[in-house]
């Protein structure tokens, strides 16, 4: 009796923890978001009426939600796609027979250790256009220093560094771990063919971890895209700013920040937040089926 | 040779930010306008964490996230193994629909629903409680994900099916024959959980009261409410900050990348 | 069942050795866990043994910044037994927008908040949530303050008092001796006042100073002179009469992003963001030959120069008409447990004597007539800056100053034209056209 019971039954009790959490503190939260979006909506003074869709016209004709897509999405790729493929080729060079392998392993993980917010103060003083380090080292080789914060490209490129700072070391673990459950024969074979290196890698290694290229494609587009503390902080009036003067480097969290907790426009910000949704599922989808083509089954 | 150089130098940049945020919390806040960047740690480390504790109870703070990120851990760690041994090793109708939704679950933005949350606490009466920053965290859908992946991969199904022919329930099967086969992978989960908790910032700061219940990140942002932003201080205050989940880190590094290398996505 | 369950131990043990790798049971993972259950119960214990304190009133002010009221929060209990009273402080931007949330979510703020000059229009707008402290005898009181100090703090035709200010400040402008000297200007405070009665000599004295010294920036920030002549002006991005938004033909708005622009332009400023880290070092590397001081920043330059450049500093008269720049108040929110106790404290604190013994204090200017005319006050010079007769200078302005009428919407159109001049300043585009693109973004944002 109680065995039957126990087998029908008891699978669901585990994985019930989960949906009760996340019923409660993710989807609950998620539907009334929803219903904000519909309202006119001040975040002190709470309702202020019924507007339907008028909160997503609005965002859509608002170039400014455009420009922090545009940001959001450019920062995600110079961050996201270099990353992954140093992440590749540092995995590769792990995947050799070393010494001192914890050492290693363990050294390029410790970024991931530190939080965001050490990191984007240490980084915003790095790359700082007066007395930052990186301004110093390209004074010492005759480039003229750079105004980070100023240009587009150059303070997409600083908050990427941030980015890739923090997770690249992590994802090479992840792609070094598949590597090494790769057949080693497979690759003698290829040497026999007389195949190069570098092509045995992208024709052996490559296909092989597949999956985890996949695993990590999705998992970095959801963070990437969510994008918020690095160039929060990147703007020297924090999460009082807009990215900068001209609003170069203001993602769509911050755009959401903006309209939510500065303008106090509630009802705006739970629409951005919906977009939000939107754009990282139709990335993470698209991100996916792509990796999936490009990377070819061995 | 030239792999290790390449190693090394790595190594070098990854360690470097760390080690400079320590040095500027050894100097006077005007060392960083000298032409040359500081790159030494200076005598003044002592003076800021003595400022850090003068301006924030930074006790308070240390034991408030022992306490969420701790308990956040130990309850990830356990729900997660639960809920993926279920996926992985259980049979149940709805199996992989309901996988499929906790995936899902994972493209959520966090932010976008801090407005609702935060009045959901406030109609609680949490506001100001550490249980406001715990109960989201109880279970998460990467903690399910890697949990389950670690069953796939190390839990044999032969061992399920004989404890159970040996009259195990799901639960003890899951205690003895689950949970000792993933602990690697476990392992794993509990620093990444552990780390994620300690680092996070943007819902207790809304959450937490500043004075009664700060968390070290929130105690770290009310460093910045002086007369003005001081990176000496806020470099002091995170340096300490992160002490404990380095210690941590070192105690468990060899844990944790093996397990990362057994818990991966197998090609 | 007990049986089965033995045996079932029995065989589980058997197998889980099966699986068991010899890594995984290290005595690392062992010491981790138990050190880990260790500090849980030992914290948790901790935070039971020591909670709050038997039968006390707590009341909670959140302020940012430093308001100066350590010491008075003592005294206040010594007259109030049973009366505990806390501060509870955050970074600017973060205590304003912390503040709605809490309104919204109806719990969470504290007892008593300060709310800058600047951010009080928006929540004017949310008069509801806060108590009316008329009705706990504020009124009476309202003798006590400067006129236009107490007509920012209500609304309703004056009968709803939505708070009760602390300080006010007006504008001077603190100046590098030892810089100007090396630029071959006059140092003596009189005389640097005369070198610039309008604004226009004060960017023509910055044209003078380059010359000789072309390293260092005249001011930190073209926006620092955008806000100081916006501040003077009596209207500045909306009408007084109506709350309509007037920047695009107001000419005084013109005239000082002009300026101030025009300073951008040349590379006269910075482009620092002011109270920064940036601006921090600038500030000790004698980086900035002036900034435009309200009584309130002295301490926070004086604080990020740093103890080097004692001595260094001094105060000269604003060019053009008097004129304020922040201030805050003291509000209650309803929410609170202990409103009564609260409209106290809040009335308590923004009194004259206490008022009086900040500005000892800190430097933040009184907003009370009575406290401005004080002989104690009138007197007060500041050591760092050159023994300066910082009593006279900002408390006579104070009295006479007209302060600048702020729009429901300001706080949401000002930083447009702060970006505006940064952009200039970062050389991505020319005055005209960083104008235009801030009245269009402040348009876009009205709607």
């Amino acid at each position: 009796m109680f065995s039957r019971w126990d087998i029908r039954i008891t699978p669901y009790l585990l994985i019930a923890p989960f949906f009760l959490v996340f019923g409660v503190f993710g989807l609950f939260p998620l539907l009334y978001t929803a219903w904000v979006s519909l309202h006119d909506w001040q975040l002190a003074d709470g309702n202020q009426g019924f507007v339907g869709f008028d909160n997503y016209a609005a965002l859509l004709a608002d170039p400014l939600f455009y420009n922090a897509l545009f940001n959001t999405v450019s920062l995600f790729l110079i961050s996201t796609v270099p990353q992954l493929l140093a992440a590749l080729g540092l995995a590769a060079l792990l995947d050799r027979s070393l010494k001192a392998k914890t050492l290693w392993r363990a050294g390029i993980l410790l970024p991931n250790v530190v939080s965001v917010v050490a990191v984007a103060l240490v980084f915003t003083q790095i790359f700082d256009r007066d007395f930052g380090m990186v301004n110093w080292l390209l004074g010492l080789v005759g480039v003229d220093r750079i105004d980070w914060q100023a240009g587009v490209f150059s303070s997409h490129v600083a908050v990427s560094a941030m980015v890739m700072w923090r997770w690249t070391g992590y994802n090479a673990l992840l792609y070094l771990a598949a590597m090494q459950s790769v057949p080693r024969e497979q690759y003698e074979a290829a040497e026999l063919d007389g195949a190069s290196r570098w092509r045995a890698f992208w024709s052996i290694t490559v296909p092989s971890i597949r999956p985890t290229i996949l695993y990590t494609v999705v998992v970095s587009t959801i963070a990437g895209l969510q994008l918020f503390v690095e160039p929060a902080l990147f703007d020297p009036k924090g999460t009082a700013g807009v990215g900068g003067s001209d609003r170069q480097y203001q993602t769509l969290t911050m755009y959401l920040y903006e309209k939510g907790f500065r303008v106090f426009d509630a009802g705006y910000a739970s629409a951005i937040a919906w977009m939000l949704f939107v754009v990282v599922l139709v990335f993470a989808l698209a991100n996916f089926m792509v990796t999936r083509r490009s990377v070819r089954d061995s | 040779m030239f792999v290790y150089g390449g190693l090394a130098a790595i190594l070098l940049a990854s360690v470097f930010p760390l080690y400079w945020s320590f040095v500027v919390a050894s100097k006077d806040n005007s060392a960083l306008g000298e032409a040359t960047p500081p790159l030494v740690p200076g005598g003044n480390l002592f003076a800021n964490i003595a400022r850090v504790f003068d301006t924030v109870d930074f006790w308070a703070a240390v034991q408030n996230s022992l306490i969420v990120a701790g308990s956040v851990t130990v309850s990830n760690v356990l729900l997660s193994s639960l809920a993926g041994f279920a996926f992985a090793r259980l049979r149940f109708r709805g199996r992989n629909t309901l996988f499929l939704v906790v995936v899902g679950t994972a493209m959520v933005p966090t932010q976008l629903g801090v407005i609702p949350l935060y009045l959901m606490m406030a109609e609680l009466d949490w506001y100001g409680q550490l249980q406001a920053v715990i109960f989201p965290a109880l279970v998460s859908a990467l903690g399910v994900f890697l949990m389950r992946q670690a069953c796939e991969e190390a839990v044999p199904p032969e061992l399920v099916e004989a404890a159970r022919m040996d009259g195990c329930s799901v639960l003890s099967t899951f205690w003895h024959v689950g949970l000792p086969a993933i602990r690697p992978q476990a392992a794993v989960l509990a620093m990444l959980t552990f780390m994620t908790a300690w680092n996070d910032f943007f819902w207790p700061l809304i959450v937490l009261d500043p004075n009664d219940s700060p968390t070290v990140q929130v105690a770290v942002s009310t460093l910045a409410s002086g007369h003005f932003t001081d990176y000496a201080l806020m470099l002091a205050g995170t340096s300490i900050g992160v002490l404990p989940v380095i210690a941590l880190f070192l105690l468990l590094a060899r844990q944790v990348v093996g397990g990362i290398m057994q818990g991966a996505v197998k090609g | 069942m007990r049986a089965l369950s033995h045996r079932c131990q029995w065989a589980a043990t058997e197998i889980a050795e099966h699986v068991e790798e010899d890594g995984m049971r290290n005595r690392t993972v062992r010491v981790a866990v138990a050190a880990c259950a260790a500090a849980l119960v030992g914290t948790g214990l901790a935070a039971c043994g020591g909670g709050s304190g038997s039968g006390q009133t707590r009341i909670t002010i959140a302020t940012f910044a430093d308001f100066g009221y350590e010491d008075l929060f003592a005294e206040y209990e010594k007259a109030h037994p049973g009366v505990k009273l806390e501060n509870r402080k955050l970074e600017f931007d973060a205590h304003h927008s912390q503040l709605a949330t809490q309104l919204a979510g109806g719990k969470g703020a504290a007892d008593v908040v300060a709310v800058e000059e600047g951010w009080l229009p928006k929540f004017r707008t949310s008069k509801d949530k806060f108590v009316n402290l008329a009705e706990h005898g504020a009124k009476d009181l309202a003798g006590q303050w400067l006129d236009w100090k107490w007509n920012q703090g209500v609304t309703d035709n004056g009968s709803y008092v939505l708070g009760v200010g602390t300080d006010v400040g007006s504008l001077a402008v603190c100046y590098r001796k030892d810089l100007f000297q090396q630029a071959g200007l006059p140092t003596e405070r009189a005389e640097v006042s005369k070198l610039w009665p309008t604004w226009e000599d004060y960017a023509r004295t910055a044209d003078r100073f380059a010359e000789k010294k072309p390293d260092v920036k005249f001011v930190s920030a073209a926006e620092q002179i955008f806000l100081a002549m916006i501040n003077q002006a009596g209207e500045g991005f909306f009408a007084k009469a109506d709350d309509s938004f007037v920047a695009d033909t107001n000419p005084k708005v013109r005239a000082a992003f002009d300026l101030s622009a025009g300073l951008a332009a040349k590379g006269r400023t910075s482009g620092v963001k002011p109270f920064s880290q940036q601006w921090t070092v600038g500030l000790k590397q004698g980086g900035f030959a002036t900034e435009v001081c309200p009584a309130w920043a002295l301490a926070q330059i004086a604080e990020g120069a740093g103890e080097g450049a004692k001595g260094k500093w001094d105060v000269a008269s604003v060019p053009g008409d008097g004129g304020n720049w922040g201030g805050s108040f003291l509000m209650v929110p309803k929410q609170g447990k202990n409103i009564k106790e609260a409209a106290e404290v809040a009335k308590w604190l923004t009194a004259p004597e206490q008022q009086k013994k900040i500005f000892d204090k800190t430097g933040n200017l009184p907003s009370q007539p009575s406290v401005l005319r004080d002989p104690a006050v009138q007197g007060k010079t500041n050591e760092y800056f050159s023994g300066a007769p910082v009593g006279q200078i900002f408390a006579a302005s104070a009295e006479s100053l007209k302060p600048n009428y702020r729009g429901t919407q300001d706080s949401l159109v000002r930083p447009k034209f702060q970006e505006a001049l940064l952009r200039v300043e970062q050389g991505k585009q020319q005055p005209q056209d960083a104008l235009t693109q801030a009245l269009t973004q402040s348009r876009a944002e009205l709607k």
